[in-house]
């Protein structure tokens, strides 16, 4: 053997074994993502909420409601009730009664099985000084006694738009318009990339950076599948005008806590309803109407 | 392949020669000097970093990036904005290479597509480091997922990036094959792909542009002067980059390049450093001489708002450097000023960093639709994570230009092989 | 190379086909119609106010109890004063009740014929319960709202064939002697997270 050849072999021990000890440093540094509890196999290979059959669902909300509680240790009903025919949500806010008490807040953190670190919730409102629409001037964070003088308050959350651009923006169709006018997630779906948090123009849709926390006492075990089951790290969810609510013809859990009667909801498709009347024979108005975005939700003032 | 230079006879079926030339390419990547080997390494120690903050992330929840519900995306898209343009940016060798038939810049062509290559590859890992459950990443791959194409912009990047990548492998695959064999590449199979590579650079950067300006409520971003924007930043900092590659390959890889597509590429520089800048003055001037709420976002990137005020330093740091690049680049006699041309690429090419990156999208967000000052920073595993994605970027960079240079040199060839044998 | 290409194009075009035949793959039906049977009791139910209001008389009795009296108890024997708008000046009884509503005296609302009624502006008696009457003759607007679901906020069911929709009266919601609305604190806010470090036990 030559000496190349000798320094040639020796390279190639040393490459060996770089090679081993890089590979072996690549499966340390990643070695988070094995200690599992992290997916299930089941979990990961769940299809698409419009292609599980009656069967496939019925085995996925059974394994939701178990892992609800193995995880939390609380039995909860997952159910997923459907869009009745005929039926077209529509909610209105009055904006003279509203007094910014923040109550909605609160209830719809504790009906959605909000995180209780970050005290998530799907509304915000604004206090805005009497004299503008400009929400630039408007302000979250106010915390005195309300209604504060020259002040007027605008609760905020997903308008459910009848041209919803979050819809268009999602790459895997994750999130859809129903035939009754909610927009929806699917949980279980959802990859995370947060494009339709950008596409959003009412801030509407939250992200889990986390694993929500809830102590098992506080959960809402009243759940669906579409709307306030305890989400999943790393997924976005919205407001879905309490749907597992209000498909049954109940009344979102924002609007009965709401101390003011400013809240006003309904199937904007029956004439008769509370909604049509708002609608017809108000002043009223919605957010950010240039945009295009034809929202389900709209605003009116009385005075 | 009937134009092979070397007699017929010597000829091996592929699936000889082809395992062997993979063979031969992992061997040159990993062979070669001390520097060339602390280079790696260094490399391979920060992608490891990077490596080991994504999986801390994946599964302890992204609430340990700095990012929230009001700026929801960060270093990560910004990052991923920038290194589409610098993909697209290495078409600007490839169009004065095969449009025009510059010999010399045939010669180094396959740096600018080599730099596609890492940077698209760079861009995906970004992308994944950026979704909340990259275990679910299989939704988005017909059939088997639900792939929302025509309507979501991402999908459509997600389809020009991977076929960019793809084509811009099988040039380069093609190219360093034929070479590696002895023979002369039949234009048949690299010259269609090349200009389609043309426009598909075009496609990707605009393309990656409407993924923002298609966003009605985002009103910074919501200008179609976005798209035209990217590629003049992107012919910028493209160039600039592989301006530099060339001047470390002279320096340290001890490699005679000829000067002449530099001075190409300086050149073009020279026109495209002006139209960003042109484009980023009248960008500016209808924000600010009209005014309006729409024009929050940018007063906040340039001014502040109040106490808010974190990305102003980021805004005139990258304005400065692109004006001081724009100015200096005119000098005549720059090509012979090796260190003042180094300068003004890293100058031009960090500007359109920050301008691109942080300077782009971390204002899109700030003031929320709900017109909140919430600001955004990078957190310190975001930092470690990015770091890793550039690295193995710069890995991938490093180890095809080792292998490519003595191919396209005629220094490692198939049958110099089979012959020492 | 060439086969490759073909190859390529029919892998192409295949993909695509699956990816356009994806969409019918849903199965999940777009809307169902459930049994429309209601489980319970339907309607609109308006909370109750107290027909006839008492007061505590003063002493409790012998065993311990407070005596609650009705109005007439001691306005049936007392001069009606059309003049006397809260109760502060008076000597005993009432001094605690404010008044702020307007420029209305105790007999704009209370009936001086019977005590235990109210009186509406023609003078006509209507009873405690029906009290939404007497409210309605000044703030029609109000009243208009409420009668259309869209004033005095609601629990329960907004599809009133389906289950009991609970309701308000004026009076649940104000003072009926200072009807405006209380001053609230908010007791609520999201903590968004505004760059604050992660500062938590549980994950």
């Amino acid at each position: 053997m030559t000496d190349k050849a000798k320094g040639i072999s020796r390279r190639r021990v040393i490459k060996g074994l770089g090679a081993t000890l890089g590979a072996a440093a690549f499966g340390a540094a990643l070695s988070p993502l094995f200690q599992g509890g992290f997916m299930s196999a089941k979990e990961l290979m769940q299809r698409h909420y419009k292609e599980l059959s009656p069967e496939d669902k019925k085995e996925v909300l059974e394994r939701l409601q178990a892992d609800a509680k193995e995880t939390f240790g609380r039995d909860v009903t997952i159910a997923d009730p459907r869009p009745r025919p005929k039926t077209k949500f529509v909610y209105a806010i009055n904006l003279s009664l509203c007094n910014g008490s923040g109550k909605c807040v609160e209830a719809c953190h504790k009906e959605n099985n909000h995180d209780r670190i970050t005290k998530q919730s799907y509304i915000r409102v604004l206090e805005m000084p009497k004299g503008t629409m400009d929400m630039e001037r408007g302000n979250t964070t106010y915390n005195h006694t309300v209604p504060a003088k020259d002040k007027f308050y605008m609760p905020v959350q997903c308008q459910q738009c009848d041209e919803p651009p979050c819809v268009d923006v999602c790459p895997v169709q994750a999130t859809w318009k129903e035939k009754d006018g909610i927009v929806v997630v699917d949980y279980n779906w959802c990859i995370g990339c947060r494009y339709c948090m950008a596409a959003c123009p009412y801030h509407a849709r939250r992200f889990n950076w986390k694993k929500p926390y809830i102590p098992p006492e506080d959960i809402n075990p009243n759940q669906g599948y579409l709307s306030n089951r305890v989400r999943q790290q790393g997924v976005v969810e919205k407001c879905h005008y309490c749907l597992h609510r209000t498909r049954e013809g109940r009344l979102p859990a924002c609007l009965e806590a709401c101390p003011t009667g400013a809240r006003v909801f309904g199937n904007f498709l029956d004439p008769k309803s509370s909604v049509r009347w708002v609608f017809e024979n108000k002043r009223v108005y919605v957010l950010k109407e240039e945009l295009g975005t034809k929202p389900s939700f709209f605003y009116f003032f009385d005075k | 392949m009937d134009t092979a230079t070397t007699e017929a006879s010597a000829k091996p079926p592929h699936w000889v020669s082809y395992p062997r030339f993979l063979m031969r390419a992992i061997s040159a990547a990993t062979d070669g000097s001390f520097l060339f080997y602390a280079w790696m390494t260094g490399l391979t120690a920060v992608f490891l970093v990077g490596a080991n903050a994504w999986a801390h992330q994946v599964t302890s929840g992204m609430i340990y990036t700095h990012m929230t519900d009001h700026v929801s995306w960060g270093l990560y898209i910004a990052n991923f904005t920038f290194l589409v343009g610098v993909a697209a940016g290495g078409v600007m060798m490839v169009i004065p290479a095969y449009l025009y038939n510059d010999r010399k810049m045939q010669d180094v062509v396959i740096l600018g597509e080599l730099l596609a290559i890492a940077a698209i590859i760079s861009c995906l890992m970004f992308v994944i480091a950026d979704l909340g459950r990259p275990d679910r990443f299989w939704h988005m791959m017909p059939p088997i997922g639900r792939f929302n194409f025509p309507f979501s912009m991402l999908t459509w990047d997600v389809i020009v990036l991977n076929g960019y990548l793809l084509i811009n492998l099988h040039v380069v695959g093609y190219l360093l094959y034929t070479r590696f064999l002895g023979k002369t590449p039949n234009p048949r199979w690299y010259k269609p792909f090349v200009l389609l590579s043309i426009a598909w650079a075009i496609s990707i950067h605009t393309v990656t542009a409407f993924l923002y300006s298609g966003l009605g409520g985002r009103p910074l971003w919501n200008s179609a002067l976005l798209a035209p924007r990217f590629l003049a930043s992107a012919f910028v900092s493209g160039p600039a980059f592989i301006i530099l590659t060339m001047l470390v390959l002279r320096r340290f890889g001890g490699l005679r390049l000829p000067v002449q597509p530099m001075d190409t590429l300086m050149k073009i520089m020279r026109v495209t450093i002006l139209i960003n800048l042109l484009m980023l003055i009248s960008e500016l001037f209808t924000e600010f001489y009209a005014g309006g709420a729409h024009t929050s976002s940018a007063r906040y990137l340039f001014f502040g708002h109040g106490e808010a005020n974190a990305l102003v330093p980021w805004i005139w740091t990258a304005i400065v450097f692109n004006v001081v690049a724009a100015v200096l680049i005119m000098r005549p006699t720059l090509i012979r000023h090796t260190g003042m041309l180094a300068t003004i690429c890293v100058l031009a090419f960090m500007g359109s960093w920050i301008e691109k990156g942080m300077g782009l999208i971390v204002p899109g967000f700030v003031p929320s639709p709900l017109h909140e000052y919430v600001e955004y920073l990078p957190s310190n595993l975001e930092w470690r994570l990015a770091a890793g994605v550039i690295a193995f970027g710069l890995l991938v960079y490093s180890a095809s230009i080792k292998v490519a240079i003595p191919i396209m040199r005629g220094e490692m060839r198939f049958e110099q092989e089979t012959s020492t044998k | 190379m060439e086969r490759l290409l073909r190859s390529l194009a029919i892998v192409f075009l295949v993909t695509a086909t699956v990816a356009i035949a994806g969409c019918g793959r849903d199965v999940v039906p777009e809307t169902e119609a459930y049994a429309t049977e209601p489980t319970g009791p339907t309607g609109i139910e308006i909370r109750p106010v107290p027909s006839v209001p008492t007061l505590a008389a003063g002493a409790p009795d012998a065993n311990g109890h407070q005596v609650r009296v009705a109005c007439s108890a001691c306005h049936s024997m007392k001069k009606p004063d059309r003049t006397q708008r809260g109760g502060k000046p008076l000597a005993t009884f009432h001094q605690g009740t404010h008044v702020a509503h307007g420029s209305l005296t105790c007999l704009s609302c209370h009936n001086e014929q019977d005590y235990d009624t109210l009186r509406l502006a023609d003078s006509r008696s209507v009873a405690f319960e029906n009290v939404m009457e007497l409210c309605a003759q000044c703030h029609g607007p109000q009243a208009r709202n409420y009668a259309h679901d869209a004033h005095g906020g609601m629990s329960g069911y907004w599809d009133t064939t389906r289950g009991v929709q609970t309701r308000n009266q004026c009076t649940h919601c104000h003072a009926p002697h200072a009807p405006a609305f209380p001053a609230m604190r908010p007791t609520f806010k999201p903590r968004d997270r505004f760059l604050s470090p992660v500062q938590e036990s549980h994950r």
